[in-house]
């Protein structure tokens, strides 16, 4: 699904947010990406989503390689994606139902798809009780569910999460660590952004470990108790 | 459609929540198309007024109280003979003194007491309207002064075309006057526009993110735009309306009089299209430009 060849990104003052990074995250895999902060984790996920372009090395996704698309590939591109964030970012001026509906409208879906996908995902996420009110009337945990239900809305093949955890308290990550496992468990790729190693322990998946733009270590995990741990070489 | 439907309605809901800026730039608009408006209401008054006086443009030769039959023959001759000269009448004395006690009736007992008609007898000669004639009346003009028995030649064309330079100068500063409004009203437009998408700049980041098609993402800022001349326009046709209907009670008579007994016009109705129009577009225009701009600042859209 995702193959990064000799990945490098360079920002001005010749500073390496990522250096010759390759890695390889098969189809309906879940895979952690952590490290300490500035390691490089956003920037990856950024190129990911293609708001920016690599300095150097090839980034392919699905058999398209992010440097050579145009504008309107670059849109068509992302209709596949879902991303998550750790701010959320929901519009305080619409509901829960707006903010979720949003996406289909955007990308012009008949009236009734967008009605019928929005419930079903809002459902899913389990605030359909909760479907007129406001952000602000919201926990952060529910709100991080209305962000990801505004993720899968548009039945992504591949969805990226930022830190999406990063402003919720231990019970509540693991609860929407869990439901991003039931998308994996669904087929789509996931991959996570994550300091947290707490709960990458917990959820037992492959983690893929960055400092200073490269990959310092990769652990397979079990998917339960034990973490295996296999030093990098070459991926 | 679905397009049109959501840029309209984040347009307009766009429009409502920035209302106190959206005025500016509405009023900038009506300034534009009001000044538009008025240049283009006046000229076409102005320029039928002189228009009827073209058409009535007269040469006037005043034939002298001692010129002979032969004299008079040779003059009804010469302009008969011009190429310039379409038709003429013979307006005898007592043609003159009818006509003179009939527009001045107050004046007529000063003539009464004359022992005399004082009033000469004259050739009203109407003239080809082709304006390219306009050094060949001169010469007709001239010959007919030095000819016998002619007292006198008035020839009224050429303040006429004076008049008619004024005018066209007036509409080509009035038009650079009109182009830096409108220039002024899009721009204003563009950073209202802009400063609106600014609150919707959350909404912007997501229709990125999502691949959303460009139409989505600019459309508002354009129909925006577009919302915020369009009011302009109708508040200007409005002012135009006014403007003209208070001159018209005011001054009516005298435009009148202007204009030779027939009414001053409004504009006609394709120039309320036009105008209307003019202001979508600049609107639009506006409305392109803050989108870009936004695009520039905030890398969303
Ligand atoms: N737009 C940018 N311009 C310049 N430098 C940048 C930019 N974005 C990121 N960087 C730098 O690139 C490096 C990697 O940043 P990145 O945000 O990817 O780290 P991260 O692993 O996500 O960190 P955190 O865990 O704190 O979120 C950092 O040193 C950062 O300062
Ligand atoms: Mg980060």
């Amino acid at each position: 699904m995702i193959e990064a060849h000799h990945l490098s990104k360079v920002y001005d003052r010749g500073l390496y947010a990522l250096r010759d990074l390759s890695l390889t995250v098969e189809h309906g895999e879940f895979v952690f990406l952590t490290g300490p902060s500035g390691a490089g984790k956003s920037t990856l996920l950024r190129l990911l989503l293609r708001q920016e372009l690599a300095s150097e090395g090839e980034l392919v996704v699905d058999g398209e390689h992010l440097s050579d698309l145009t504008a309107s590939q670059v849109q068509a591109y992302r209709r596949s994606i879902g991303f998550i964030f750790q701010d959320f970012k929901l519009i305080p001026r619409k509901t829960v139902l707006e903010n979720v509906a949003f996406v289909p409208r955007v990308l012009s879906a008949s009236a009734t798809q967008q009605r019928r996908k929005t419930f079903q995902v809002l459902k899913w996420v389990g605030l359909q009780h909760r479907m007129n009110a406001y952000p602000v009337e919201l926990s952060g945990g529910e709100q991080q569910r209305v962000a990801i239900a505004r993720a899968l809305v548009n039945d992504p093949m591949l969805v990226l999460a930022d830190e999406p955890t990063g402003n919720l308290d231990p019970d509540l990550s693991l609860e929407i660590m869990n439901l991003l496992r039931e998308i994996n468990a669904r087929g789509t790729t996931v991959l996570v952004a994550t300091h947290d190693r707490e709960l990458i322990r917990r959820v037992g998946r492959r983690a893929i470990t960055l400092d200073h733009g490269q990959i310092v270590e990769v652990m397979d995990g079990d998917r339960g108790d034990g973490v295996v741990v296999r030093p990098v070489t070459a991926v | 459609m679905q397009v049109l439907r959501y840029c309209f309605e984040e347009a307009t809901a766009s429009f409502w929540r920035g209302r106190r800026s959206g005025a500016m730039s509405v009023m900038t608009s009506a300034a534009a198309i009001f000044v538009l408006g008025a240049l283009l209401m006046l000229t076409e008054n102005l320029e039928r007024v002189i228009g009827g006086w073209e058409s009535a443009a007269e040469l006037v030769v005043y034939v002298s109280d001692e010129a002979t039959g032969d004299e008079r023959a040779a003059i009804e001759r010469r302009i008969s003979a011009s190429a310039v000269a379409r038709s003429h009448t013979l307006v005898s004395k007592s043609d003159a003194l009818r006509r003179f006690r009939a527009d001045f009736a107050e004046l007529a007992s000063v003539i009464d007491e004359l022992d005399s008609n004082p009033l000469p007898a004259s050739y009203e000669v109407r003239l080809q309207s082709d304006p390219g004639l306009g050094s060949a009346v001169d010469d007709f003009a001239d010959t007919l002064r030095g000819a016998a028995g002619v007292a006198d030649v008035r020839y009224d064309r050429e303040w006429i075309a004076r008049i008619s330079m004024g005018v066209t100068a007036l509409r080509a500063l009035g038009a650079l006057v009109v182009f830096a409004l409108v220039v002024a009203a899009a721009l204003t437009v563009a950073n209202v526009v802009r400063l609106a998408g600014h609150t919707r700049r959350g909404e912007l980041e997501i229709m990125r993110l999502v691949g959303a098609p460009l139409a989505y993402v600019r459309g508002p800022f354009v129909v925006e735009g577009m919302l915020q001349g369009g009011v302009g326009a109708a508040v200007a046709l409005g002012m135009l309306w006014g403007a003209f209907a208070l001159g018209e009670f005011y001054y009516g008579s005298m435009i009148a009089t202007l204009l030779s007994a027939t009414p001053a016009t409004f504009l006609p109705v394709e120039l309320y299209a036009i105008l209307l129009a003019g202001g979508l577009a600049v609107g639009s225009v506006g409305g392109m430009v803050g989108a870009r701009r936004t695009a520039r600042a905030e890398r969303t859209v």
